[in-house]
């Protein structure tokens, strides 16, 4: 039992962390923190997101913002023109961006390093042009009013149906990440060329996980459209890439919940600590900075050295 | 189309061309030296801008002075970003150079933008103009600003030519860039080299951020626009491909003009990214091709 549990990827420390969320969204009755929960755990979602491309196959993902912003765009389409209702919607949202994502994923087939992230990033680019030239639909740069969830959804509401969604998310990413597949997008993540020559197919597994991690961000993004209430082509800029990107990397790369820590720690310090506001991207540019510099391993590979210290018997390599 | 239109947008398209190779050369050269996909280039554009804003109103300097000053302070910018930064990632990093030198730069984006704009405030910061006057080409008024700033831009991509032809330091430059190891066996101080690249990067950036103040003003996030289309350009041309960026340059300003006057603003960007994402698609080495292999191996 036990080991059927950890294989879904839900150590005890995760439960137990996931656990405090549950507990906290029940006891916090501050709007205010619930707020900063949401926020940090919706970043933390797009940051695990993230890292199951740009951590596995190497592959930054760097129009990563306008993919979120592409759900967000469907699911509020969806929501206000259709009478299916917002679940539908952020299903919409999820199907229309992982085929943009497969899309994409086509185009950087020929492509190696560095190219895939120029080509995902004219992409992005061209999404959010896209979003601001087609006002008939989009209502340009005024942006579109998306209605709540469901009628009178509190903040609590929406953490809990973040946090299932995290779940469910979660579990997903980690039995691929733990199944062969997964096995072959860090062969293709390590050494292209290698995993190629050992008959591992790039072009499946690329597409894969392109279209895997675009159709979370679109769905994560549609949930994001009817907590905030409107979506304008902004929801697509770089720099919500760029805070994403950070918290992915921050938190550790190919380690899908170090970015989730990451937010949890960093968003609601960086929050509440009122005169640290305007400084707040420096910020983040700076820790951004420093880990590439000196810690590339981030904060799991944090966690992995003083676990290892504690618990030497339990370290497996 | 009337001759006359034609000749405006031909005549702006160069123009703009001008700075988009100013801008595009520093790009190339950063990566065809350092193999560093730089992501923060605008910032020193818009450090120029500034430069020379309080150079010229603040110090009441005269117009070529300022830019010359302009000039000097992204030149020491980048020699501290590389050596701040750059100097210990090279020293640490492991083989994932390329990514992990494109996230610094993102990161140091972040950083500058910011800093800029609690230094300086949202503010735009302009000039109207720094001469004033106006010379009549084909029949067209332009002001002598960007008549100036296209000799500029051309006379700093001439001067880098030379530079990088005749003399022993340019020769070295271009010698790392072919080939790292063989460079380093002949004697090349490696270290130096980069920080002068990237120095020299920075420093025509700057140039054109500050010969430019009379028509886009300084302003805190003013670097996107110009780094995204120096990308263009070094996409277009082949990554870090000199030569092909100065060709580039002037196809970018030339399509940007007449697509901006066929399509309009919002359309002209949905335009201008396909065909780039096409030719990235079916030429990933550019028009014009690059002997650089570096980025294919890793």
């Amino acid at each position: 039992m036990v080991r059927k549990i950890s294989s879904l990827g839900l150590s005890l420390q995760f439960l137990a962390c996931l656990a405090a969320l549950v507990l906290a969204s029940i006891f916090v009755r501050n709007e205010y923190a619930l707020r900063l929960l949401v926020i940090s755990l919706y970043f933390g979602c797009q940051a695990m997101t993230f890292d199951f491309t740009g951590g596995y196959i190497n592959a930054v993902n760097f129009g990563f913002a306008a993919f979120a912003g592409l759900g967000a765009y469907a699911a509020a389409l969806v929501a206000i023109h259709t009478g299916l209702g917002a679940w539908a919607g952020l299903l919409v949202g999820a199907l229309v961006t992982g085929f943009v994502g497969f899309f994409t994923g086509i185009l950087t087939l020929p492509l190696r390093g560095i190219y895939v992230s120029l080509m995902s990033w004219f992409v992005g680019m061209t999404l959010m042009a896209l979003a601001t030239a087609m006002e008939a639909v989009t209502r340009g740069a005024r942006g579109l009013i998306v209605p709540p969830i469901f009628k009178d959804a509190t903040t609590t509401a929406y953490l809990y149906i973040l946090i299932s969604m995290f779940l469910v998310v979660y579990i997903i990413l980690n039995l691929i990440i733990r199944s062969p597949i997964g096995l072959a997008f860090r062969a293709i993540g390590q050494n292209y060329d290698t995993a190629q020559a050992s008959g591992v197919n790039p072009t499946r597994y690329k597409l894969l996980n392109f279209t895997i991690s675009s159709a979370c961000a679109g769905l994560f993004g549609g949930f994001y459209a009817h907590y905030v209430g409107i979506v304008t082509p902004v929801v697509m800029n770089m720099g919500y890439t760029l805070e994403i990107m950070a918290l992915s990397f921050i938190g550790g790369s190919g380690s899908l919940v170090g970015g989730v820590f990451a937010a949890f720690l960093l968003i609601p310090m960086f929050d509440s600590l009122k005169s640290l506001m305007e400084y707040r991207l420096i910020l983040y540019g700076m820790l951004l900075i420093l880990v590439m510099i000196f810690y590339p391993a981030g904060l799991a590979g944090l966690y992995q050295k003083v676990s290892r210290k504690i618990f030497p018997k339990k370290g497996k390599s | 189309m009337d001759p006359e239109t034609a000749a405006n947008l031909l005549l702006t398209g160069m123009l703009r061309g001008g700075l988009y190779v100013l801008m595009a050369v520093g790009l190339a050269l950063v990566f065809g030296v350092m193999n560093i996909c730089h992501f923060a280039h605008g910032e020193y554009y818009v450090l120029g801008a500034y430069a020379a804003y309080f150079a010229f109103v603040t110090y009441s300097l005269n117009p070529i002075v300022s830019i010359i000053v302009a000039a000097l302070f992204s030149f020491m910018a980048g020699v501290l970003t590389d050596k701040l930064l750059f100097y210990p990632l090279r020293k640490r990093s492991k083989g994932d150079w390329i990514i992990n030198a494109f996230l610094l730069t993102a990161g140091l984006s972040v950083v500058l933008q910011n800093v800029f704009r609690l230094a300086f405030g949202m503010r735009y910061r302009g000039i109207t103009a720094y001469w004033d006057a106006a010379i009549k080409i084909l029949g067209i008024t332009v002001s002598a600003d960007r008549v100036i700033a296209f000799f500029i831009a051309l006379l700093a991509i001439a001067a880098m030519w030379i530079f990088l032809q005749k003399t022993n330091t340019g020769r070295a430059i271009r010698g790392v860039s072919q080939d790292e190891q063989g460079a380093l066996l002949v004697g090349i101080n490696l270290d130096s080299i980069h920080t002068l690249t990237f120095a020299l990067g920075s420093m025509l950036a700057g140039l054109g951020g500050a010969s430019l103040l009379s028509l886009s003003p300084a302003y805190p996030f003013g670097g996107n626009k110009p780094l995204i289309a120096s990308w263009f350009v070094v996409t277009i041309a082949g990554l870090g491909n000199v030569q092909g960026a100065i060709i580039g340059g002037f196809i970018v300003g030339l399509f940007e003009s007449f697509s901006y006057y066929f399509l309009g603003q919002g359309w002209q960007e949905v335009a201008s990214l396909s065909l780039l994402i096409l030719l990235l698609l079916f030429k990933p080495t550019g028009l014009f091709g690059t002997q650089i292999k570096s980025v294919w191996e890793r």
